[in-house]
């Protein structure tokens, strides 16, 4: 049990640091900037406790948010994403058990229900954060254009991270 | 009472969700309202210390573009100091009078944060108050433009780039001073959009745009961009255009806060005549 903490500590400051050191200075003709400190919620365990689910989801947030001088706006789009995740989990059945201190995993699971996990909350979260961020109507094209090409660069960042750490176990 | 108790627990979950959706968004918004609040001073004073650290390294990688820019402001220095000069009247002499007072002065300070990727976007100098910095000063790097000091720490502070929707700079083209506002409409960080050009102004490409001096963040005639494309929109009443800024933001490492040593007393005029009464 205790391990299971400090696992997701030290995810969740690999993660943080791994964002505002290099992925939010990633530059590609300025429409793409991946997001993946959210995966720490992707990967929460599936026993987490609803209101740690959702008090250390709005934590990773508003530490993203100090980092770039934008507060409330990781944080707010964080904890929508958390909020839907037992939902998403309850409608997406599985048919396997899920066993106590395992997470979400393309291994387990499958490929399959891992991509429709991970893509309706990653969209989740980027639609908030985008819009919000932007709050005009008038460049609304432009912002769904730049949040679909942030949703596939995050996507593919978890499914390389899906296949590198977690896939010879 | 005790149903309504029960009720709570049962649905607990989604009371704490909106709960914390709208102390993010409370966050969110009062942020953008009051700026330089204890939020973003803790804010630029924990970021600021990291991320000193992870600009140390990164630093070495920008040393040759950071030479060359210094290179090419120098030059432009000495082409204008006195001596540079040929005197064609020997009877001009020097005189020390009271006709020139200061009025800029310019503070020299390294970035450690800056992004160009999202639609906001903000740049961390590693100066602040004991400095002498304080809100809404003018940044440049050389003669060019970058941006306006929005809050300040005592070692730190957080700059809006150009690169930012709430940033809205007024210009002027250089060959007719003709008045325009230049903003930036997201997407590629080269490219920023040329507002409210009068039907009658001959644009071409390549026409060079510089501050204004209306507002008092910046002094008149540094560098904004040179125009890219135009449409004339026949329906409209103003043209607009699109300009490459002449700032390269993605490789900023030192920049220059301006010192206005007469804003005091520029505030002090404004303040006794309101033209709207």
């Amino acid at each position: 049990m205790t391990e299971l903490v400090f696992k997701n500590i030290g995810r969740f400051l690999f993660l943080v640091f791994l964002q505002i050191l290099i992925l939010n200075n990633i530059q590609l003709g300025g429409y793409i900037n991946p997001y993946l400190y959210i995966y720490f919620i992707l990967l929460l365990p599936w026993e987490t406790p609803r209101w740690l689910l959702l008090l250390s989801s709005f934590l990773i947030g508003i530490t993203i948010d100090m980092f770039t001088n934008t507060p409330g706006l990781n944080a707010a789009s964080s904890v929508m994403m958390a909020s839907f995740r037992p939902l998403i989990i309850r409608s997406l059945s599985t048919g396997t058990e899920f066993l106590i201190g395992e997470n979400p995993s393309l291994k387990n699971q499958g490929m399959k229900w891992f991509f429709n996990y991970s893509l309706l909350l990653v969209l989740i979260h980027h639609t908030v954060l985008f819009f919000l961020e932007t709050f005009r109507i008038s460049e609304f094209l432009m912002t769904s254009l730049r949040m679909i090409l942030s949703v596939v660069f995050t996507m593919i960042l978890i499914f390389g991270a899906e296949y590198l750490f977690y896939s010879k176990k | 009472m005790r149903n309504l108790l029960y009720f709570l627990r049962k649905h607990y979950f989604i009371f704490l969700a909106v709960a914390l959706e709208v102390i993010s968004l409370v966050i969110f918004v009062q942020y953008n309202a009051f700026q330089n609040n204890a939020l973003t001073r803790f804010s630029s004073t924990m970021s600021g210390s990291v991320l000193d650290i992870s600009n140390d390294v990164s630093e070495y990688f920008s040393l040759r573009r950071a030479n060359r820019i210094l290179a090419e402001d120098n030059a432009r220095l000495h082409s204008n100091r006195p001596e540079a000069f040929y005197r064609a009247d020997t009877n001009m002499f020097y005189r020390k009078d009271t006709l020139y007072m200061l009025e800029y002065r310019y503070i020299s300070a390294k970035v450690i944060s800056n992004t160009t990727n999202k639609r906001n976007n903000f740049l961390l100098l590693n100066k602040g108050r004991k400095q002498g910095i304080q809100n809404n000063m003018g940044v440049i790097i050389g003669n060019r433009i970058v941006g306006q000091v929005i809050s300040v720490s005592d070692h730190f502070s957080w700059v809006m780039s150009l690169l930012n929707k709430d940033s809205r700079i007024s210009g002027k083209f250089k060959k007719n001073n003709q008045l325009v506002n230049i903003e930036w409409n997201g997407g590629n960080y080269r490219y920023g959009e040329v507002k409210e050009i009068p039907k009658h102004v001959q644009i071409w490409r390549g026409d060079t745009i510089i501050t204004s001096g209306n507002s008092d963040i910046f002094p008149e005639g540094l560098l904004i961009g040179t125009v890219h494309e135009f449409t004339v929109a026949p329906e409209d009443n103003f043209n607009r255009a699109i300009l490459t800024f002449s700032t390269d933001f993605n490789s900023l490492s030192y920049v220059e806060v301006i010192i206005d040593l007469m804003r005091q007393e520029k505030e002090e005029v404004k303040g006794t005549f309101n033209p709207s009464n």
